[in-house]
Order: C-alpha cells, then structure tokens, then sequence
C-alpha cells in the first residue's frame, strides 16, 4: 500500500512539474542570494525561498562528485543530515540546483544554477555573536549567542534576563577557543567577566589612573595579556534621511592587562588627550600590536574630522611593554578613517574596516572591508565582498581560510552575518549570509541585529547557575596599573 | 446566602469594576495597551509558551489587545475579576458558607493594579490556577502531570491548587505534593528559565513588567485567595447570615475604597490620562483636566504645553499652567516607557522625524518585558517612510499586519509605498517631508530652539516651529529671572 501511494505521489509530482511547466533562461529570484557562492562542506543546509507570489517550489541538487537531492514544499528546506553528506562528498566540486516554483497553479523552471563547495573545511564548532535591536540608547533584549555553523541550533550563552539592568558587551575569545574568553556588562553592578579553562573571574578594569573601564579587547597568543582600549562612547544623531547614528569617542585610551595579577599597562605615549587609540589586535605571534590612532578634535561637533589610520607598536610578552609606534596605513592623509584591524591566525592577512570617517562603521554607509597582505603591504577593498551598505565587524575562522562579517546591506539597518573563504592568493568568495531554516522569514521577523559575530572553535561552556549572585554581589576584583 | 443575593451581590461587583476602569481610569487600559504589540502568529504562541507561565502570558496578551476600544478593556477586566470571584467561590466547594470572602482576591487584585506595571497576566493567571481547584482536589495521582504542567502553562501560581488539595486532603500522598512542585519548579526552572533569576523564577516572569522588582502584593494575593477559599467553606453557625454578609461586604468596599486611594498614584494617573487623551486627539479635555488638577513634573508640562499649541494658546496663556523650564517644552531623551511619547509628537510633527524615531525607537526599547508596541512601531514605521527607507518601513508594516487594530493601517501603508508619487502625495508625509531639515546635521539637544528657528527659516508655514521657539525664550528668560 505504501508503495501505491509513493508511486502515485511521484506521478503526481512528475505530472505537476512537466505537465504546464514553463521554462525561463534566468536565474531564480531565490532569497538569500546563495548562487554561485562557495560553502564549506557540512555546513547547515542553505535553504531558500522563491518570492512570495509561488507557493511551492520543488528543488533539485545533483552534485559534480555525485549524490543528488530532492525537495519541494513551501521554501527549499533540506535534511540537515542529508545535505552535509551530499556536501562532503562533493567538497572541492559544487552543487547544481534545478528550480521549479509554483505560482497561480503555473510551475515555472528557472536555469539551474550553481553553489561552490570548498576543499578547505571549516573546522570550528559555530559563530558567536550578541543580538539586540539595531536602536539608540536603550534596549529591551540583549544577549550573547552561540550558533552551530553546522545545524541551525543556537543556544543563549547569557540573555540580558539573567543580569537585568546591566548592558552587555560583546563575546570576545581568544583566537576562537573557547577555554578563553570575556565579555563586558555596563550598568551599576557592571565588571568584565573573563573565563579561562572554566575559572570564572568578574573584574573591574577601570583604575583611579584611567578613563574607564576597557571596551574593545583582543588577547594575545599566550593567553597573559590582554589588550583593551577605553572608550567613553556617545552617540549623536543626524537630521537628515540618508544616516541616522554618529557612534564616537569623547576620548580613548589603550592598555594592555596582565591576566597574571590583574594589572594594567598604562603607557602614557597610548593614552594622550591629544590622540585616540582604539582596536587594539595582537598579530598571531604575538610580537606586534595593532591598533587605530587618530588626532582627537571636538566632538561631536566636528566628529566628521575624526580619522584613524593603522598603527602598529612592538610588544614584549615577558615585560608587557610597548615599543614605538609605526604607521601601518595611513588612511587619514586620504581623507579615510581605518577600524577594526583583525590579523589573520595565520599571519598572512589583515582585514580591517575603512570608511570617510569615525571609528564606528557600522553607521556608514560607505564603510567597506579591506585587507591588507602583510608580506607584501599591498592593501585593496574586498569587492568580492563589498555591497553599497555597510559592512562592519569581521573576524577570522580558526585556519584562516574562512572569514565573516557584519553587512546591513539587506535593508540598510538591520545587521546580518555573511561568511566568505579566502585562497592563498588572497582572492575571496562570494559570501553567502548565515543560513536558516526558513531565511525569509527568519530575516524578516527578527527585529534584532547581530552584532560583533566571531567564530569559536568549541561550544562555548557557560554557567549560568550563580550568575545572578556573582553580578549583583559587586564581589569584583578590581584592576591595578602595573609600576 | 440566598442565591438571587449572591447573583446580585457578583453583577453590582461586575458593574462597580466596569464603571471602575470605563471612568475612573480608562488611561490604564491604553497604558496596558500601548506596552505591547500582541500577532496573530504561531510564532507569537510559542515565544511565550517557551515560558513558564506562558499560556496565561499569551491569553491575557490576546485580551490586552482588545484594551484598544475602551469598553472592551473595562468589559474584559470587569469580567477578569467577576471570573476570580466567581472561581474562589466555585473551589471553596460544596459545602460553602460565607459569600463576601470570595471578593476578597478580586478586590485586592483591583488595588494591586493600582500599579501600571502589573500585567493583566498576572490575574489571568490566578483566575486560571484557581479554576483548576476542583480538578486538583479530584485529580489524585494525575497530579503528577498536572503540576508540571500546570507550572508551564500558568507559571507558579499554580502553587494555589496544589496547596489546597493538600491541605484538604492531608494524606501523605498530598504532603509528597509539595516536594513534587519544588522538583517541577527547579527541572522547569533549568529547562525553561535559566537565563532569568532564580527569585524572578519563583514568584512568576510574566506578572510584573518590570525587572528587579517583586511588589509585596503579588506573592500575598495568591496566599490571601487560598485563605479565602478555606474561608468560603468555613462552617459557621450565624443568626443572621444576610447582616453579617451584607456588613462584610460593605467593610470590604470600604477597604478597596481605601487601599485604591493608597494605590492609585493621582500624579502617575494624570499624566498618563493626558497620554491617553493625546493619543486621542482631545487635546481640550487635557487642558481642562490641567485647569482642576496638573501634576508638576516636566512630562504633564510637555502634555500642557502641546495641547495648549494645538489650540493657539501657547503663547497667550503658557504661564497659567505649571512650568519648568524649556524641558516642559520638550524632554531631552529618558529612558523609559513613557516620559517621551508628548516630546516625540510634537517633534513629529514639527519636522524632525529622525528625533521622533529616535525616541519612539528608545520608548519601545524601554519596555521592560522586552514587549513590542503598536503605537510606537507605527510611529517608527512612518519615520522610515517620511526618510524614504521603505524595505526597513515593511518590516515593521509587516508586523503590525499580524495584530488585529492595526492591520488595516499597515496593508493601507504598504500599498501606498508601492508608488513613490503617492507617498509624495500624502497629507502628512508630504507636509512632514516640506517642513523637515533640509540639510544633514548634527542634532545639538542643548540648542533645540537653534534648530526650530532653522527649521522655521527654511519653511516660513511651519509655524509649529515659531511658536515654540518663542516659548522656548520665553521660558529660557523666566528661568534666567530665577
């Protein structure tokens, strides 16, 4: 009988898409854009939707290696398990999709296109990132998430509800493990909350000889070191109906902490009044620093005069102490503000931000990706990536082969992630945007941004149970500035 | 007690709470209202069901709506309450003697909302627990499922059935109840809430909007109706049943009397009547009220001071209402629900739309239960049409398709943006689009009155901006005089 009925269904089905199809020589209009870009193999399953008007669509994959798919209901959603086998299988050939969408009782069938699958794996568990609403001054909802890259799970590692009243800054691991990481709260009972190999410790880093507590941290290699800038952040808002937030800095600050004893570095040629050093970013042997420095002016009157470049010092690991500063890209002579400098793990790239001003691109609309090749200090804009919206916060996967990003570029506010693999020639892919089960509607709905995403290796082991105590029992350890 | 009395005593209750919220504080319904967006949407049901608590969360959310019509939110509190009694009498079981208690939960749930932040949940939540009194009592071992279940659906005043069938039935298999919902409470509390405090846990995540804070009434009104339960069947032998009722029920009228006098704050009700009176339109009746009775505080300033612009009195009568300086004229950004909404107005319509999201954008934020707002996204929704930025404006559209008042709004929006000439053509996004900052600027909160003269500067019909910038020198100047 259940024969019968298989057998009938696929007639059924067979009539249906080659009874009154008719074929266009386009590509599908299938939302997200996922064709002809390049995924790792087993990675969560990309499905799509056709635009809204076809209530159906029917899809089939066939793989270059082998193994072919099939699919149809109200988007294209593919069993997870199925699809990363056909993934892995096929991990250096791609995938070619034949479309056929239902509209009016019509089935319609587009050109097949094709998806790449990259030899190089993607070995880290998932992605972190904080959600909360791309707003102003206040949120209602904020958390820190992890997201397996290779189902669409994602699991809170601490939601706002747990620490109520306190902000929270973002997840920040160290090279993608995730046996060390930190992440900042902001309020009354606010520390920075810093884990290592499961030890907990909340920190105050704000010391009588600084201007607050630091903000954008990287750890260095070693895991002893930390480096941090201080950020006074503020925020101005534009009259008119291109821009809508000016993210700045009154003043900022870097130093570097000792994980040891919990003693900051304060060096006075990192923390003048004059300059504003912020992002800092060790190089992955952990010799060099990287950071963006600018010229301070009065804000936020003339924040549009704000412009960093990349600088870069020395650094001993055994002393903790600085060498002298030197200009990397010096951005602001070409009228461009440079931020976020992520050294690739392997040490041949680095990705940074550049947009015509500020430190905060995630604001501007011009701000774009950038990478710079530190054998050959060759620098150019990743037009590969590159969309006429903003592109932000980026970061690197565990073998540098893979990066992701921040875009607003699906409709201008609300912030997405979008991953991309780089060759050894430095040439990117096209980057596909973070999968989910049903996208559109996923997309859509959410009125949350992802905001400061990075991958990390391992699932991230966070205690909940005693957080509560901890954060509201103002029990800190309080930071010294090392003699 | 007679029957017909008792009928008579619940309908006068019924009608004494519908006349209660229909005129005496109708801006508590808009208030509930306004502080959340409920969607006609699965997903809608299963963000709440991932709570305990939720399918009450989710019931009273689907009633809150319905506060959008004035007789509809009175009719359904009115309801709500006469529900409560009606329950606690119902599981005071069959053998009941004394009617009056069985108000008393009711009447304390009524002074308890004398506090805004009190979700309608929170009563819809004991209503149920309380209607689930009789199945307890029969359930026997089915309580096993029925606990953990329970705790899902209603949250932790479920404990109220629990505990009465113990203490009725008083065998050990009752008393091993009590251990059974403390291990319901700790497994549903790691599966379910840990990302929420242990004590937000226990005394319920969505009764109260705010976060941090356990008002007293809220774990004594589910104890005082268990009390009254016991109290309903309590055998007593009296003379004269009728007069000790009748006494009971007026010493528990005057009670309520009492505690809504304490619990209703006059100035938190009157700013939020202006509010309400505002969203409405009826911009005379705030300043009638103001002439009786105005709060001193900046946001009724605000209020006032509005309305007195949308009458042409601004200027000729500013000073026979209270003021504080130019904040009275418009709030700088404060971080909660409310204070902003008369600021975001008027800024709307003075042409400064970006503020306008700006705050409508915070005030949604600022809802504490992390609830959406209809009114508040229908605001950010046109900021982004008046900008131009429609693929952000159809998300919110989008959204707002889902819920039942605002739907027909958001499919008119939708299709008017589908053609720019007719968004250009648009009474109000056309007048906000000519009277709005040409230029691209900073905005500078401390020179507010520079950027109204620039805006009236560059569009001489936007007297709006005129008028409050003559306020603003004159209330700049009175402040300097002092």
């Amino acid at each position: 009988m259940k024969q019968v009925l298989t057998l009938l269904a696929a007639l059924f089905l067979v009539a249906a898409c080659t009874g009154s199809t008719s074929y266009v020589e386009e590509l599908p209009g299938i939302y997200p854009d996922y064709i002809g870009v390049t995924i790792p193999a087993g990675i969560a399953p990309l499905n799509f939707n056709l635009p809204e008007e076809y209530d159906r669509v029917f899809v089939r994959v066939t793989g270059s290696k082998g193994g072919e798919l099939r699919v149809r209901g109200k988007w294209a959603s593919f069993p997870v398990k199925k699809w990363q086998d056909l993934t892995r299988q096929n991990a250096g050939g791609m995938l070619s999709f034949t479309v056929l969408g239902r509209k009016d009782g019509q089935w319609t069938q587009w050109r097949d296109f094709i998806l790449y699958v990259s030899d190089v794996p993607l070995e880290d568990y998932g992605i972190t990132y904080r959600k909360m609403a791309p707003g102003y001054t206040t949120y209602s909802r904020i958390g820190i998430y992890q997201r397996d890259l290779h189902s669409f799970r994602e699991d809170a590692i601490i939601e706002s509800t747990l620490t109520p009243g306190q902000c929270m800054g973002c997840h920040t691991a160290n090279a993608t493990s995730s046996r060390q990481f930190l992440f900042h709260l902001r309020g009354p009972h606010g520390a920075t909350y810093f884990q290592k190999d499961g030890e907990r410790e909340w920190v105050t880093t704000k010391t009588d000889s600084t201007i607050g507590n630091v903000a954008y941290c990287y750890w260095h290699p070693d895991g002893r070191w930390m480096a941090g800038s201080i950020n006074p952040v503020r925020q101005a808002f534009w009259t008119g109906d291109e821009r809508t937030i000016e993210v700045f800095d009154l003043a900022s600050d870097l130093v570097v902490m000792d994980m040891e004893d919990h003693s900051l570095v304060v060096d006075p040629r990192f923390t003048t009044k004059d300059y504003l050093e912020t992002s800092p970013a060790f190089s992955p042997d952990g010799k060099t620093l990287y950071f963006c420095k600018a010229k301070a002016f009065d804000v936020p009157r003339q924040v549009d005069s704000v412009r960093y470049d990349l600088v870069r010092t020395t650094f001993d690991a055994a002393t903790g102490t600085l060498g002298d500063i030197e200009t990397v890209i010096p951005a602001s002579a070409a009228g461009k503000s440079v931020s976020f400098p992520r050294p690739s793990y392997d040490g041949r790239w680095l990705m940074y931000n550049q947009a015509d001003f500020s430190v905060f691109p995630i604001d501007h609309k011009e701000a774009d990706l950038w990478l710079l090749d530190l054998e050959t200090g060759e620098t150019r804009p990743l037009e590969e990536v590159n969309s006429d919206f903003s592109e932000s916060f980026h970061n690197w996967s565990s073998n540098s082969r893979w990066f992701l990003f921040s875009s607003r570029r699906a409709d201008g506010l609300y912030v997405q992630v979008y991953l991309s693999s780089i060759d050894q020639n430095g040439h990117c892919t096209k980057p596909f945007v973070l999968p989910q089960k049903n996208p559109r509607k996923y997309y859509h709905d959410t009125l949350y941004s992802f905001n400061v995403p990075d991958f990390t290796h391992e699932k991230v082991d966070f205690r909940t149970s005693g957080t509560y105590r901890e954060v509201f029992s103002d029990e800190r350890i309080k930071a010294t500035v090392k003699p | 007690m007679d029957r017909r009395y008792r009928i008579a005593l619940t309908a006068l209750f019924g009608m004494a709470v519908f006349s209660f919220w229909m005129w005496l504080f109708p801006q508590a319904l808009n208030y509930q209202e306004q502080n959340q967006l409920f969607l006609f949407t699965r997903d809608y049901f299963s963000q709440r069901l991932v709570l305990p608590g939720g399918l009450a969360d989710w019931l009273s959310e689907a009633l809150v709506q319905l506060f959008y019509v004035r007789w509809a939110g009175a009719l359904v509190l009115a309801l709500l309450l006469v529900g409560l009694q009606l329950g606690v009498w119902k599981a005071a079981g069959k053998k009941r003697f004394l009617y009056a208690p069985s108000f008393i939960p009711s009447l304390l749930m009524l002074v308890y909302m004398g506090d805004v932040e009190v979700l309608v949940s929170y009563p819809v939540a004991l209503l149920l627990a309380v209607a689930l009194c009789p199945l307890f009592e029969k359930a026997q071992w089915h309580r096993l499922w029925l606990i953990p279940l329970g705790w899902w659906l209603v949250g932790p005043v479920v404990a109220v059935p629990v505990l009465l069938s113990v203490l009725r039935g008083r065998k050990w298999a009752d008393w091993a109840c009590l251990a059974w919902l403390a291990v319901t409470f700790f497994v549903e509390y790691r599966l379910l809430a840990a990302q929420y405090p242990l004590r937000d846990a226990l005394f319920g995540l969505n009764y109260y909007r705010l976060v941090e804070s356990l008002p007293a009434l809220q774990p004594i009104i589910p104890a005082a109706t268990l009390l009254c339960i016991l109290l309903c069947g309590w055998k007593v032998q009296l003379r004269s049943p009728l007069a000790v009722e009748t006494a009971l029920a007026a010493v528990l009228a005057a009670g309520t009397w009492g505690g809504v006098k304490l619990a209703y704050d006059k100035d938190t009700f009157e700013v939020l009547a202006y509010d309400w009176l505002i969203r409405n339109e009826n911009y005379q009746q705030v300043l009638s009220r103001a002439q009786r009775f105005q709060p001193r505080n900046a946001v009724s300033a605000c209020s006032v001071n509005f309305c007195l612009f949308t009458q042409g009195q601004l200027e000729s009568r500013l000073t026979e209402f209270y003021q504080c300086g130019t904040e009275g004229l418009v709030l700088p950004s404060i971080r909660d629900n409310l204070s902003d909404i008369t600021s975001a107005e008027l800024l709307w319509m003075m042409g400064m739309p970006n503020i306008t999201l700006q705050y409508c954008f915070d005030l949604q934020e600022s809802i504490q239960n992390g609830r959406k707002s209809g009114r508040f996204m229908k605001r950010i929704a046109e900021c982004n049409i008046v900008n131009g930025w429609y693929d952000r404006a159809v998300k919110y559209l989008d959204m707002l398709e889902h819920s039942l008042f605002y739907r027909q709004w958001a499919r008119e929006q939708k299709a008017l943006i589908r053609d720019e000439a007719q968004v250009a053509a648009h009474p109000v996004y056309a007048y906000i689009r000519s009277v709005r900052f040409q230029e691209d600027f900073i905005t500078n909160y401390n020179k507010l009155d520079l950027m109204m003269a620039i805006l009236y500067n560059q569009n001489k019909n936007n007297f709006m901006a005129a008028d409050y910038y003559s306020a603003w020198q004159r209330l700049s100047e009175r402040e300097e005089g002092e």
